[in-house]
């Protein structure tokens, strides 16, 4: 009896002291952030403060009001509109968090695998770019059947980014030349490359040339299809990242190549005395992180019937570092963190209508992965306890899952 | 004694959880109707009308000096004048346009503005998937939608008419221009005042040199982006006045700090041409250095639109051009530089001015 008991007790404090108890306190601490932030922003209330003495319930009331509006609102653009008057239009904010959660899960998977590895890659814009810009060469300038099309220009997609991966890997595999440099001069490189290119009608730019720096929209044989019909701009770019997250759980946790990989990333003096090939497998992460990147960027390019522009990019590569961080860099936690980041991201038009300044999201964003980073901060903030060593938890787990226990 | 800290922890979370997430039972907990009345929030004017302006930024903020920022201006006027209420979302990237449209369309706006070419698949789509939602692209174009009313402005106009001063006004007869981003948008400012320049020089007699762009080959100095008074711009101003330039006109949104900057340190008597605002007066800091500007007078085309609709008047989706005839463009006073301008100048000025209005004068060609 006490003896379970004991258990109980050791496995709640597992619990506490977990990494996903503490990420959902840093994500309710950051939304708190944000609403101090549209709070102390709120001209009502600022006004009422003046006599908040003689009257507290006037400040109270504006700083309820405004929170609850701005995230009232954001549940509304995110989620679920109460007030639309058909059922595809009150659904519809739940279908764009979909869709622009896809390519934030899909970079977050590509460099939360980095991270894993040790690596710090902050080239997700540069490498999505180069997957934009194989892509957009397929996707418009190749005439071929459906069948054909847009799996080729996924393909391309995955290949241009992953070149860039790998050769970021590559030099600082044989240079010793640091990633974090690499990554980010690449980014501009990229950048740049990239709008040069748009500026050519030989190259990428319009056929219209208009003169302005832009793609042609890509072909509707390349796009990818809707995925719940014309009412909603939902494609398949969220079943690709769904199925994305299924393939890194399968590399990181069950694949010889994931093993490799975390154990470089746990300590690469021990791999290499265990006779790994350290620097070959900083190539392998690299290209394989820039690979999920690179279907960020077929999401990009062939999820819309616009034509692209040099900020088609949409500064995924950088949000996508704090998904990773988010997600505690494994499969099931990009997942959500990407949904969470793609729900601020539809949300945010709602919020904007209402007057909340549209930085309050990059606020809540930024505390949150801050609360993520500094695991101390929490567990003093909220007296939670320190990092168990027993495993009572996985014991439980394996009772409940072990094959054949029943019998 | 851990445990029971970490369950009022927990307690108290839930309890801002709740209150947090916006469905505890308040009175303003559904803010149904008022969400298409954002100005309720401010002291509306008593005669308020029931009419929402909307706006979507084109990438970056409506503070930006320039472009957004006077469109947001024209609604903001329209706000206090009219007594509409208005709504806006800024865009971050080309990512944010079809959210940030969709998003006026459900706030059920009674006319959208959608500020720049970039957004112009985006409002052009959202104008034909919402035939009876009006909206207007501003530097855009229709697609055929009726329902979609295009503002562009023939700025090549009121940049001759600054390219012709600034040549009148240069001591070593050399003057400089460059761009953000080499896009029609922008050439259109810098044609207009390369011709201007070199009318001059042909009616005169006297060799003038335009730096920074050729509006032949199409070729000349672009900054890449529009950050505002960036490094860049300042290297390109410094390295125009190296060239001898002693007027710049930088067609780039705000770049005025870092022209100012460049005049500074190079110690030259130099000016510079605003573009959009009347920078002297917006910027009064740097009036010292502003010959005049090309103004870009969106402001008052948003407030005119917002007001026509206002009063009554059907929305069409005819094209509102803004020229020298219809005041949509124009030069800014002069100022402090009025005395440092002959009266010939400003008399050929006026006449180069109605000969463009008439017709006569093409003001992407050498006129004298």
């Amino acid at each position: 009896m006490s003896n379970n008991e004991d258990r109980f007790s050791q496995a709640l404090k597992e619990i506490l002291a977990g990494g996903f108890t503490r990420t959902i306190i840093s994500v309710i601490l950051g939304f708190l952030v944000g609403a101090l932030f549209m709070i102390g922003s709120n001209p009502e209330f600022i006004e009422s403060l003046g006599y908040f003495f003689s009257r507290p319930a006037d400040a109270l009331g504006a700083a309820w009001s405004v929170v609850n509006e701005g995230y009232g609102a954001l549940f509304k653009g995110a989620i679920y509109n109460g007030d639309a008057d058909t059922f595809v239009k009150a659904i519809k904010p739940m279908t764009e968090t979909l869709r622009l959660g896809a390519p934030l899960i899909l970079a977050g998977l590509g460099l939360g695998l980095t991270f894993r590895v040790g690596l710090f890659n902050i080239g997700g814009t540069g490498q999505l770019i180069t997957g934009l810009i194989f892509a957009v060469f397929v996707a418009t300038r190749m005439e071929l059947p459906f069948f054909l099309h847009l799996p080729l220009a996924i393909i391309a997609a995955v290949v241009g980014a992953t070149l860039l991966g790998a050769l970021v890997g590559f030099l600082k595999a044989r240079t010793g030349a640091h990633e974090v440099i690499l990554t980010i001069m690449f980014n501009y490189i990229m950048l740049y490359f990239f709008t040069f290119l748009m500026r050519d009608p030989a190259l990428l730019q319009e056929q219209a040339a208009t003169g302005n720096p832009k793609a042609d929209p890509a072909a509707e044989t390349a796009l990818l299809p809707l995925l719940l019909g014309d009412e909603f701009k939902l494609h398949w770019g969220i079943i690709l990242a769904i199925v994305a997250v299924f393939v890194f759980w399968w590399l990181m946790e069950r694949s010889t190549i994931g093993f490799r990989l975390r154990m470089v990333g746990y300590n690469p003096d021990a791999a290499r005395a265990a006779g790994i090939n350290v620097e070959r497998t900083y190539v392998l992460a690299m290209g394989l992180s820039a690979a999920f990147v690179g279907l960020a960027a077929a999401n990009q390019a062939l999820g819309t019937q616009f034509g692209l522009t040099p900020s088609a990019h949409a500064n995924i590569g950088f949000d996508a570092i704090t998904v990773a961080l988010l997600g505690g860099s494994n499969a099931p936690g990009i997942l959500l963190a990407g949904l969470l980041f793609g729900a601020f991201k539809a949300g945010s038009p709602s919020m904007q209508v209402l007057g909340v300044s549209p930085e309050v999201l990059g606020i809540v964003q930024g505390a949150i992965v801050l609360f993520i980073a500094a695991p101390p901060l929490i567990r003093a903030m909220f007296r939670l306890p320190k990092p168990q060593t027993t495993n009572v938890l996985g014991e439980i787990r394996d009772r409940i899952f072990r094959k054949g226990g029943a019998k | 004694m851990n445990l029971k800290n970490a369950s009022a922890a927990f307690a108290l979370l839930g309890a801002s959880a709740l209150v947090l997430s916006g469905c505890a039972a308040a009175p303003e907990a559904e803010p149904t109707a008022s969400s298409t009345a954002t100005a309720t929030e401010s002291e509306a004017p008593a005669e308020t009308v029931d009419f929402l302006a909307c706006a979507v930024s084109d990438e970056g903020s409506w503070n930006d000096k320039s472009f957004n920022e006077s469109v947001m201006d024209g609604l903001m006027l329209a706000e206090s004048q009219l007594g509409v209420q208005i709504g806006d979302a800024e865009s971050n990237s080309s990512e944010d346009f079809e959210p940030n449209l969709q998003a006026m369309v459900d706030a059920n706006c009674d006319i959208t503005f959608a500020v720049g070419f970039n957004l112009v698949d985006s409002v052009n789509a959202a104008a034909e998937a919402n035939p009876d939602v009006h909206f207007v692209t501003i530097d855009g174009w229709s697609n055929g939608a009726t329902n979609l009313k295009p503002v562009g402005y023939n700025m090549a106009e009121s940049s001759f008419l600054a390219g012709y001063v600034s040549a009148a006004h240069s001591a070593s007869k050399v003057v400089g221009t460059y761009g953000g981003i080499q896009i029609p948008a922008v050439t259109d400012f810098m044609d207009g005042f390369y011709y201007g320049a070199m009318s001059w020089g042909e009616e005169n007699g006297v060799a003038v040199t335009v730096v920074g762009w050729d509006p032949v080959a199409m070729t000349g100095d672009f900054m890449g982006d529009f950050t505002p008074n960036s490094g860049v711009s300042k290297s390109i101003a410094a390295a125009q006045i190296e060239a001898g330039a002693d007027v710049i006109f930088p067609v780039a949104g705000f770049q005025f700090g870092a022209v100012s900057e460049a005049i500074k340190e190079a110690g030259i008597d130099g000016a510079m041409v605003g573009v959009d605002k009347d920078i002297a007066l917006t910027s009064p800091e740097y009036a010292d250095i502003v010959l005049t500007s090309a103004e870009k007078r969106m402001t008052a085309a948003v407030y005119d639109i917002i007001a026509d609709l206002v009063a009554g008047a059907e929305f069409t989706g005819d094209y509102y051009i803004g020229t020298l005839a219809n005041g949509g463009t124009g030069l800014s006073p002069f100022y402090g530089f009025d005395a440092a301008i002959d009266d010939a100048t400003k008399a050929r000025l006026a006449e180069l001015e109605n000969g463009i209005i008439a017709g006569e004068i093409d003001p992407k060609a050498v006129n004298y």
